[in-house]
């Protein structure tokens, strides 16, 4: 036992005293003002609030103020949303789903994140995944609704979030090192374009092989004469073109 | 002038409604109407209704004194949002037990289980037409009202007891059980503490007794007394620390854990007219009642109603006492308590009647001048 009991006074009155100014002086300290927070009147983070309270701006009311990285709601940037997918591919509640927003070229639709919060148990792995920054974690932590479907944020809702400017927890800029890489396996590639088609930060590019001259007898490969040249440092490891690639010849692998 | 009285009030008010009435009915209605026997029964009857709404609003502004400031207590705000800083809060919960379906268990005894809640509610309200709360408030002096008081408000454990065993419940009865031990235990302390007051003023009088402290106020010299009546009437009200009738951790609510709605309701309202009565009691024996000293500059005690208004705010503050033992004591056991009661409420009950007679002998010693008329 680290701590001891406090052992008890011999002395009853003591017993029924010492209680008293306890309380006692809880109440003088109360009387002035409560530590309970007035919830739907006074909130933590209003800055009005927090001046009449005295408490300086990130500074702790009570218990240990946390607004630095706090996870509520979501903020999506639209304009800056490449549509990679990896805020829905890391999502362990499977509760984002890429939806079709306006803006993009008719064949290829901009598809950005749908929320439902009926599912999402705010891990902030989707933020954490993002490559561009654009889908944050914000302070906003009111979400009752009296509908089932008002629990789905659309990313426009979501792009709302963003305008009101609230305070967000930080974006991850550094990307990991040795991070891996998407490698070609060369024999199996058609040139088909496909990954350069889909890659949404264009990142790939297709270059011209030189199509070798048949020797007597041999059959070319069926094949256009192109091969995808990832620039590594445009890439954000989303996967998109190892998806989308029909033979299976881009792969994950650590850099040569 | 008469001194203005409650009485007086409400028989003005029927008598000039009577007069008016009187002018415009019919004849035969209008000799019926200024029938003065008609007029005093109609008095009686708005007196009547007057003390009791008067007396059961305090009682609900009394538990919303101590939701404030047990909240206060606890560092939280207590009710906040209906009415004026949650003024109407007991309203608000009065309503919503009203709406509630009242139940009796299939093995409870009917008769017992529908009456105790009524029967103890009058024990509390009868006391409210015994103690004055000011000169003019009730409608005259009794001679004996002190003995009535303590009477009536000394009936209120057997209607415990009928409601906890007609409920047919073991936990009920375990706490009708305590609930009765306990009461009876701290009746005789709080009689004994009595004496010394009826000693000291010589009266069994209750206006009597106020009066005679317009000197000083009992609680000097009888603060034995005082401390073993107020013990004692917290063991009365069944408050913390000693309500283990009614301690939720082992007997779920103790003897109204069968009752809902209003029925429970009753019980709750007549359990804050208990310890308003209380108050009432301790503030009338012991602090001066409604008169003030003689250092208090007279406008503060000049004003119409200024003795209710001294009365209650003495009444609030031995409540607030109440709640704040309220606050920091923990429950105490039953063996405990009895064993206090029994044992060392009633040996300093005794010595507080012995230090009275004293007091008493002390006032005819030559140095204060002998004061026949007071005393025994």
């Amino acid at each position: 036992m680290a701590e001891s009991e406090p052992t008890p006074s011999s002395n009853p009155v003591l017993w029924v005293a010492k209680p008293l100014v306890t309380a006692a002086r809880q109440f003088g300290k109360s009387l002035f003002r409560p530590s309970t927070i007035v919830y739907p009147f006074e909130r933590l983070e209003d800055p009005k609030f927090r001046g009449a309270v005295r408490v300086a701006p990130g500074k702790p009311i009570g218990v240990g103020q946390v607004w630095d990285n706090y996870r509520g709601v979501h903020a999506l940037n639209i304009d800056t949303c490449i549509s990679c997918n990896l805020c829905a591919f890391s999502c362990p509640d499977l509760c984002i789903d890429m939806v079709t927003v306006p803006g993009g070229d008719p064949r290829h639709p901009k598809k950005c994140p749908q929320i439902d919060y009926g599912k999402c148990s705010y891990c902030g792995f989707c933020s954490d995944a993002c490559p561009e920054g654009c889908l944050t974690m914000t302070t906003r932590y009111e979400l009752s609704v009296s509908k089932r479907a008002d629990m789905i944020y659309s990313p426009e809702r979501l792009r709302e979030v963003f305008n009101a400017k609230l305070p967000m927890s930080p974006i991850r800029v550094e990307r990991p090192k040795n991070e891996d890489a998407i490698l070609l396996d060369a024999p199996l590639c058609i040139g088909c374009n496909a990954c350069a088609r889909d890659c949404p930060t264009k990142c790939i590019t297709m270059v011209d092989l030189p199509k070798p001259v048949p020797k007597g007898g041999e059959k070319l490969p069926k094949r256009i004469w192109k091969e995808p040249v990832v620039n590594d440092s445009d890439c954000v490891r989303c996967g998109t073109c190892i998806s989308v690639c029909p033979k299976e010849c881009l792969f994950w692998g650590t850099h040569r | 002038m008469a001194p203005l009285s409650l009485y007086g009030v409400a028989n003005t008010l029927v008598s000039t409604l009577l007069l008016h009435l009187a002018a415009v009915l019919p004849a035969p209605l209008s000799t019926l109407a200024s029938n003065s026997g008609l007029i005093t029964a109609l008095s009686v009857l708005l007196f009547g209704a007057i003390l009791l709404g008067a007396s059961l609003l305090n009682t609900i502004l009394l538990i919303w004194f101590e939701r404030k400031m047990l909240g206060r207590f606890m560092d939280r705000r207590g009710a906040m949002h209906v009415g004026y800083a949650g003024l109407l809060q007991n309203f608000a919960d009065g309503l919503k037990l009203f709406r509630k379906h009242t139940f009796k268990p299939r093995d409870a005894d009917g008769l017992g289980f529908f009456s105790a809640p009524t029967a103890y509610m009058v024990t509390s309200i009868v006391m409210f037409g015994i103690l004055p709360i000011s000169t003019g408030w009730n409608s005259g002096s009794l001679p004996l009202s002190l003995l009535l008081a303590l009477v009536v408000f000394s009936f209120a454990p057997l209607f415990i007891f009928l409601g906890a065993w007609s409920s047919a419940n073991k936990y009920s009865l375990i706490g009708g059980m305590r609930s009765a031990a306990q009461m009876i235990a701290y009746e005789v302390p709080i009689l004994l503490a009595v004496v010394a007051v009826i000693l000291l003023s010589g009266s069994f009088d209750l206006s009597t007794i106020v009066a005679e402290q317009r000197n000083y106020w009992f609680w000097g010299p009888l603060f034995l007394a005082l401390l073993v009546f107020v013990a004692g009437m917290l063991a009365e009200m069944e408050r913390i620390p000693f309500d283990l009738p009614e301690a939720e951790a082992e007997l779920v609510e103790g003897w109204n854990t069968e009752y809902g709605g209003m029925l429970f309701a009753f019980f709750m309202l007549a359990d804050y007219a208990r310890a308003l009565v209380g108050s009432y009691l301790i503030v009338l024996l012991f602090l001066g009642g409604w008169t003030m000293p003689g250092w208090v500059p007279a406008p503060l005690t000049n004003f119409p109603l200024a003795g209710i208004l001294w009365f209650q705010v003495k009444t609030y503050l031995v409540f607030g006492v109440f709640i704040w033992v309220r606050a920091s004591l923990p429950r105490v056991r039953t063996d405990q308590l009895l064993r206090v009661g029994w044992m060392r409420m009633i040996p300093l009950a005794l010595l507080s009647i012995v230090l009275a007679a004293l007091v008493v002998l002390a006032k005819c010693l030559p140095v204060f001048g002998c004061v026949p008329s007071v005393g025994g």
